[in-house]
């Protein structure tokens, strides 16, 4: 080889080789959550301003809630995400688990969260929930509640809902009319689970099943499906910001609190502790809820009258027209429900 | 060995090195996960080696009992009873809460445990959960590859069927084959016309025509998935087109059904077909056709008799191709359908990503393997020198 | 009768073009909605695809890594298609059988397997990992179309570059390399395109840091289903398009250099 051909292939390789070192090299702490509006503006108010407050690199990832995705990491020794936002009940399950380090409470302040915000691996963060909602324009007359939502006669067109069994079986269950505190006493019994099943079995074939967050409002906005259970945050958006003709039913609103949480054998995690506990003061959350309607688990800025008259869509404030999921029920029944789902929504 | 073979052996080994580490090694890890079964001895050391002793009938002794608890009590990583309480409750129903309410109470048990545990949960005081544990001492296991069949072992040995609740994959492997026959038929049933009428252009005409064969086979199965889900979409171009038309009066609903992957499937193994069938039907040289003509076969017996059989080969080797290429498919699917249209291949990739059970991946992984190897040796057995090698 | 199967294979190529085709007036569209016809025309997509960071990145990620399959694969590939061309030796239809393991593996199979084992050994999530997965399912395919061009070697050349003085470096350089040459480009073309293409293996062991562009796609997909997909799409098409015609131009130069060699 000559030496101009050779310098031409180092040239050509030399950038190569960087770009493939850099990806091994020491990583930024890595924050993940479920994506969308709530991400973006905790990026801005909650991420980048911790990044700035500490003086470290803060990058952040999206996820659909693949535990599996954190069970490998940790089982490998090879953790590459450092905070996750996760639901309760696979907080809880995780942290049995020991795939969640135990929460250093001597740096996170517990006494500003409201009680069922704080766990041994879990950091209250946000409420969340699904309703129903639907495009005003396509649909003139919508449903008005879960039944609706069931009644294909009615209300004929295809559905969206979030695959899996969690929210879907209280939804079948609410809309067969078990009122919002028997969902879950009726739903412990196994003829309750079979009810809900053969709720679900009624409009089998009108549902489309989602997994990312925007997909139930890509399928409305684009006429897929007429009427679609999607993230509060997601429909409020597209209202609020893409002046979409939608309107959505809080009365069939499905809610929780997702919590922060610190992968086992994170190599920041004592940084991943600080920033949790930054994240969580209500100075950041106020910044946050003058943009997003977020519902944090910090009791100082969810009572403010003020936060909660500016942010109608706050999940709390519609908490007496929801259903509050039941983390001990979704612990104990799980991994039995999850497999029925599976084998009864493949068939 | 001579040189020449030294030589030639050690420029094979950098690949050959990198495919057994890389590959073989990889694949045999998943056979091997398929049956490994090392999360009940790991957690609970001293109780399955006090099992060890069990017969098995009425209940174990007090040993076994204040082995237990010795284990429940040992400062274990919380990731071992992790492994452990997800692996029992796999198996039966309840076990998490049943041995996690066991661990948090243990401190405070008082010998003989073989009174204080069932006093805490009447479980075990019966023999079912103690033989759970001792068949799972067993460092091996059939559960996921019975599980891959809807089968299970009772708590007595004998193997059964699940509860039809929680069937599933015998179904889902019968779908997987009967999708990939379907797909293999339209292929060879749209494929077999467009080569012959391939192999009868010449010039400008053939390299067009060919074009449009090998252009979608060289885009990747993603863009080509991505277009279908696209053009099927219910404001898309096809209910477009068929509203416009007035075929139709109001927008189907094409996309995530079982048509939709038929249509996207073969649209994207089609060349697969064709490619094999065009080399076959360009190799036949006109006068054996012509020769059946001259002494009096009809059109259709020009073709049964002499076209048909001389084409096998290419008919052959394509839907060889097409069949196994088929099995194992998961962006198309995945993509246009729903999920009662997924094939083993989605269930994979959720035991892997999604749900946390790589047991039942490397079962289903394995069960898809040794159905692919059958279709590759049958298929050897009845094409020698198949190649396989056109693209993937 | 004829007139009719030639009008149906006419529409069973129109079937395998038109998906194809119909994305691109798609993806020039005005509208944010994926339908024709479109209410105008417009480069907004595009623009979109040039100036959000993620599809620019996931495009740099696709060559990068592809660059390096490439690289390895081709290597690997030619020394080993050298070698079993060379001699016979213990083990050789073993061998074979190993490097072409991966052409018949199902790819979700190969995908599962190497994500468990890779983890372990700390290779997921980074490019060194899907590299390496994709130098092992492309170098397959190097080595066939390498040792296809190899084969038809006439080895009386070489002896003959050899008898008048020449080393076996130059051997290999100014008689070997320039009748092999075709079959090594198209055999690099081939490891670069499936890298290019491949899909289900990234979406297992990379994370959004090693997003590919067919894995920002697959993601777009379910995330934000605008026109940039088509956009995209179209970009992938008429890069495969561009590879297509470097290993067809590859195959007749090694067709003619055949010919010329007969003659």
């Amino acid at each position: 080889m000559t030496t101009q051909t050779s310098t031409r292939a180092l040239l050509v390789a030399l950038p190569l080789a960087t770009a493939l070192a850099t990806g091994a090299s020491a990583r930024d702490l890595t924050i993940v959550g479920f994506g969308g509006g709530y991400q973006d503006t905790a990026r801005e108010h909650l991420f980048q301003a911790y990044a700035a407050h500490a003086g470290i690199g803060v990058t952040d990832d999206v996820y659909n809630g693949e535990m599996a995705r954190i069970y490998a990491m940790v089982e490998a020794g090879d953790v590459t995400w450092d905070i996750v936002m996760v639901e309760a009940p696979d907080m809880v399950r995780g942290c049995e688990d020991g795939v969640f380090a135990p929460i250093d409470w001597s740096v996170v302040n517990a006494d500003k969260l409201i009680p069922s915000g704080v766990h041994d691996c879990g950091v209250g963060a946000t409420g969340f929930g699904v309703t129903v909602f639907y495009d005003t324009e396509r649909s003139p007359e919508g449903p008005k509640d879960m039944a609706d939502f069931w009644d294909i006669e009615q209300f004929p067109g295809m559905r969206s809902m979030r695959t899996g069994p969690r929210m879907s079986l209280e939804a079948a269950l609410m809309a067969d009319g078990v009122a919002r505190e028997d969902v879950y006493t009726v739903l412990a019994t196994p003829e309750g689970v079979d009810r809900a099943f053969a709720k679900l079995d009624e409009i089998k074939d009108h549902i489309v099943w989602w997994t990312a967050g925007a997909q139930p409002l890509q399928f409305v906005g684009s006429g897929e499906v007429e009427y679609a259970m999607a993230y509060t945050g997601r429909i409020l958006r597209a209202i609020d910001e893409e002046n979409m003709p939608y309107n959505m039913l809080w009365n069939t609103l499905i809610y929780s609190i997702d919590f922060w949480t610190v992968v086992e054998g994170s190599p920041h995690t004592e940084e991943a502790m600080r920033m949790i506990d930054w994240i969580t003061d209500a100075d950041q959350l106020r910044n946050q809820a003058a943009v997003w309607p977020i519902s944090p688990a910090n009791i100082e800025v969810n009572s403010d009258p003020e936060v909660q008259a500016a942010n109608p869509g706050m999940v709390l404030n519609h908490a007496d027209t929801g259903l509050f999921i039941d983390t001990e029920f979704w612990i104990e029944y799980g991994d039995d429900l999850e497999a029925r789902f599976a084998a009864w929504a493949a068939n | 060995m001579d040189r020449n073979s030294r030589l030639a052996v050690l420029l094979v080994a950098p690949l050959l090195l990198l495919m057994i580490v890389g590959f073989v090694l990889p694949l045999g890890t998943t056979a091997f996960k398929a049956v490994d079964n090392p999360e009940v001895t790991a957690a609970l050391p001293r109780t399955t080696a006090a099992l060890g002793q069990w017969s098995g009938d009425g209940l174990p002794d007090e040993a076994v009992y204040a082995a237990f608890v010795e284990d429940l009590l040992s400062p274990q990583d919380n990731r071992v009873f992790g492994g452990l309480v997800r692996r029992l409750n796999f198996e039966q129903t309840g076990m998490r809460s049943i041995i996690s309410g066991a661990r948090r109470a243990a401190e405070g048990l008082q010998a003989p445990y073989s009174e204080s545990l069932p006093a805490l949960n009447a479980v075990w005081g019966e023999p079912e959960v103690w033989q759970l544990l001792q068949t799972h001492s067993n460092p091996y296991t059939a559960t996921y590859l019975l599980r891959a069949m809807d089968l299970r072992m009772a708590a007595d040995g004998s193997i059964i069927p699940v509860d039809p609740q929680q069937a599933i994959f015998r179904e889902l492997f019968l779908r997987t084959f009967i999708i990939s026959l379907w797909v293999t038929v339209f292929a060879v049933l749209l494929g077999y016309p467009t080569a012959w009428f391939l192999s009868t252009l010449r010039g400008r005409a053939e390299g067009l025509a060919l074009l449009c064969v090998l252009v979608p086979f060289w885009i990747s199965i993603l863009v080509r998935s991505t277009a279908w889900f696209i053009v099927l979409q219910r404001e898309g171009p096809i209910n477009a087109a068929l509203l416009a038309t007035g075929v139709i009066d109001t927008p189907q609903a094409i996309i995530f059904t079982r048509p939709a992957v038929y249509l996207a499937m073969v649209h994207v193994l089609l060349p697969f077909q064709i490619l094999p069938l065009l080399a076959v039907m360009k190799r036949i040289r006109p006068d054996y056709v012509r020769a059946a003509a001259s002494l009096g076969a009809r059109p259709w017996q020009q073709f049964l008799l002499v076209y048909l059989p001389m084409t096998m080969p290419g008919v052959a080797a394509g839907a060889v191709m097409v069949l196994m290429l088929s099995v194992g498919f998961y962006i198309t699917p995945v993509l246009v359908g729903g999920l009662r249209d997924q094939m083993v291949s989605y269930y994979i990739a959720y035991f892997t990503n999604t749900s946390i059970n790589l047991g039942m991946a490397a079962a289903l992984s394995l069960l898809l393997l040794i159905l692919t190897g059958l279709l590759v040796v049958a298929a050897a057995r009845v094409l020698p020198g198949l190649n396989l090698g056109a693209r993937v | 009768m004829m007139m009719a199967i030639r009008i149906f294979a006419v529409l069973v190529l129109v079937f395998l073009v038109s998906p194809i085709v119909v994305i691109f007036p798609l993806s020039f569209s005005s509208g944010e909605i994926l339908t024709l016809p479109t209410p105008g025309w417009s480069l907004r997509w595009y623009e979109d695809f040039f100036t959000a960071g993620r599809w620019l990145e996931a495009t740099r990620n696709s060559f990068v890594v592809g660059g390096f399959t490439m690289v390895i694969a081709t290597t690997l590939g030619t020394l080993a298609a050298f070698g079993l061309n060379m001699a016979r030796f213990p083990g050789k239809k073993t061998v074979l059988v190993i490097l072409s393991l991966p052409m018949v593996v199902p790819v979700i199979v190969a995908a599962s397997s190497m994500y468990v084992a890779f983890s372990a050994w700390g290779l997921t999530n980074t490019f060194t990992g899907l590299v390496i997965a994709h130098v092992i399912v492309a170098a397959p395919y190097v080595v066939i179309t390498v040792l296809a061009a190899v084969q038809t070697l006439d080895m009386t050349l070489v002896r003959a570059a050899l008898s008048l003085g020449a080393t076996p470096v130059q051997a290999f350089r100014e008689v070997v390399l320039p009748l092999i040459l075709p079959g090594v480009i198209a055999g690099a073309v081939f490891a670069f395109a499936t890298s290019f293409d491949e899909l289900v293996i990234a979406i297992f062991l990379t994370g959004p840091g090693q997003f590919t562009l067919p894995r920002q796609m697959f993601a777009g997909l379910r995330e934000m289903l605008s026109p940039t997909i088509a956009a995209s799409a179209v970009i992938m098409v008429v890069l495969s398009v561009v590879l297509l015609l470097i290993s067809e131009a590859a195959r007749n130069y090694a067709t003619r250099l055949q010919g010329g060699a007969r003659q």
